[in-house]
């Protein structure tokens, strides 16, 4: 049980990057993102023994990610508190390459969904996790995280490059 | 045939069985509208991925990193030897990521050396003597003159040993880096020298007397049976750390 569990630690600790990477998706802001990992991460490592051995453990961190951020949101707004806004200093400057532009660009896209939506696009485009697992994360229907997804999509392709398709 | 969003989206993110998939692909093959919005469904997923691969690079926060880390910090100044140990075995299960502190160490080293050869060498820590480098300063002031259970001292000192030369050694640590030295020709030469995980947060000064992985491992591999209690290492002190 010890031994499972310093396990559990020890991939965690191999997961952490990819953690912040989803809490980047899911908070919009550094401090907060961070704050949200390291939430998510107290409640998992008080109840590794709920983890399945042999399912996926990203997943299951996810969610608890997801469920910690819902709580968060909801919290917030009942001590009228406002969630920081997006990444602040990120600016262009003289050495940014257009790869670089890109990415601020496409950031402030994602942070201009809804929470569900940025939810999916961050697990199946930012973590590359199957429908189904996604679903899964998330406690929704597959045919509703597909509808989610799709949207999500139409509505970022919206802000970045006008309607889907018009730029091949 | 008319392919709907949500089944050219699926085609993209590999979720289509085999049959599912080589129907979308014959119909690519004489359709050039819908390969170009498959094409653009692809581009979205490159772009959205990348935009947030940076966050795998970047440096991990202290406070995360120690929440699995789970490395008990000496609380005392003398370390216990044993303790040290299953510290360090405790943080050798730790992956790649963890051992940035030790690849910042050698940042650390060359700004310290820059500023010795810039000539401000004046109240330098660390120096190069014969082509080795050797403690200066406080830190080489702490070592020569500081018991291990000295608190509050800008450098500190944990642990003393003889190692398998029969030369004394020490480990100290600042709030930046921390290292083992031992003594050679009068000098504290420094076998070792890591960051400290402190460094990047700067906020724990007292956490600094936690000794990173490599010291914990240059210790092991130097010493010659236990580290000297606290009367030997008083003995050594006084005797200037002759053998």
């Amino acid at each position: 049980m010890a031994e499972s569990s310093q396990n559990v630690r020890e991939q965690l600790a191999a997961l952490l990057p990819r953690l912040r990477r989803f809490g980047r998706t899911l908070a919009r802001h550094r401090e907060d993102a961070d704050d949200l990992v390291q939430i998510a991460l107290e409640r998992a490592l008080t109840r590794t023994d709920q983890w399945q051995p042999g399912t996926r453990l990203d997943s299951w961190v996810f969610r608890i990610m997801q469920n910690a951020w819902i709580d968060e949101t909801r919290a917030r707004e009942r001590r009228g508190q406002t969630l920081l806004a997006e990444e602040e200093g990120e600016h262009v400057g003289v050495s940014t390459t257009d790869a670089q532009i890109d990415a601020i660009a496409v950031r402030k896209a994602v942070a201009q969904l809804n929470d569900d939506q940025r939810a999916v696009v961050g697990l199946v485009l930012v973590e590359g996790l199957p429908y189904k697992e996604a679903a899964e994360v998330l406690g929704v229907p597959i045919g509703t995280l597909t509808s989610r997804l799709a949207r999500a999509r139409e509505t970022l392709q919206a802000l970045l490059d006008g309607p889907l398709g018009a730029r091949a | 045939m008319n392919w709907t969003d949500e089944s050219l989206m699926a085609f993209v993110d590999g979720e289509l069985d085999t049959d599912q998939r080589a129907a979308v692909e014959s119909a690519l093959a004489g359709d050039v509208a819908l390969r170009a919005r498959v094409a653009a469904l692809q581009t979205q997923r490159r772009r959205v991925s990348a935009a947030f691969a940076g966050v795998l690079d970047e440096p991990m926060p202290d406070r995360l990193a120690s929440l699995l880390a789970n490395a008990p910090a000496p609380s005392a100044a003398v370390v216990d030897l044993s303790a040290a140990r299953s510290a360090r075995a405790q943080r050798r299960a730790l992956p790649a990521w963890a051992q940035w502190g030790g690849m910042a160490a050698s940042v650390v080293l060359g700004m310290l050396l820059g500023a010795q050869f810039a000539g401000r060498a004046g109240d330098a820590s660390l120096g190069v003597r014969d082509g080795r480098l050797v403690a200066g300063g406080t830190i080489d002031q702490a070592l020569s003159t500081q018991l291990a259970s000295a608190g509050g001292a800008p450098v500190a000192v944990q642990l003393s040993f003889v190692d398998r030369d029969g030369a004394y050694c020490r480990t100290f640590s600042t709030t930046t880096l921390a290292g083992l030295a031992c003594r050679r020709d009068g000098q504290w030469a420094v076998q070792t020298l890591a960051a400290t995980s402190v460094a990047a947060e700067g906020t724990l000064r007292q956490a600094a007397t936690s000794l990173p992985r490599e010291v914990l491992d240059a210790v092991d591999r130097r010493i010659a049976g236990e580290a000297l209690d606290a009367t030997r290492e008083r003995q050594a002190r006084d005797q200037g750390w002759h053998r």
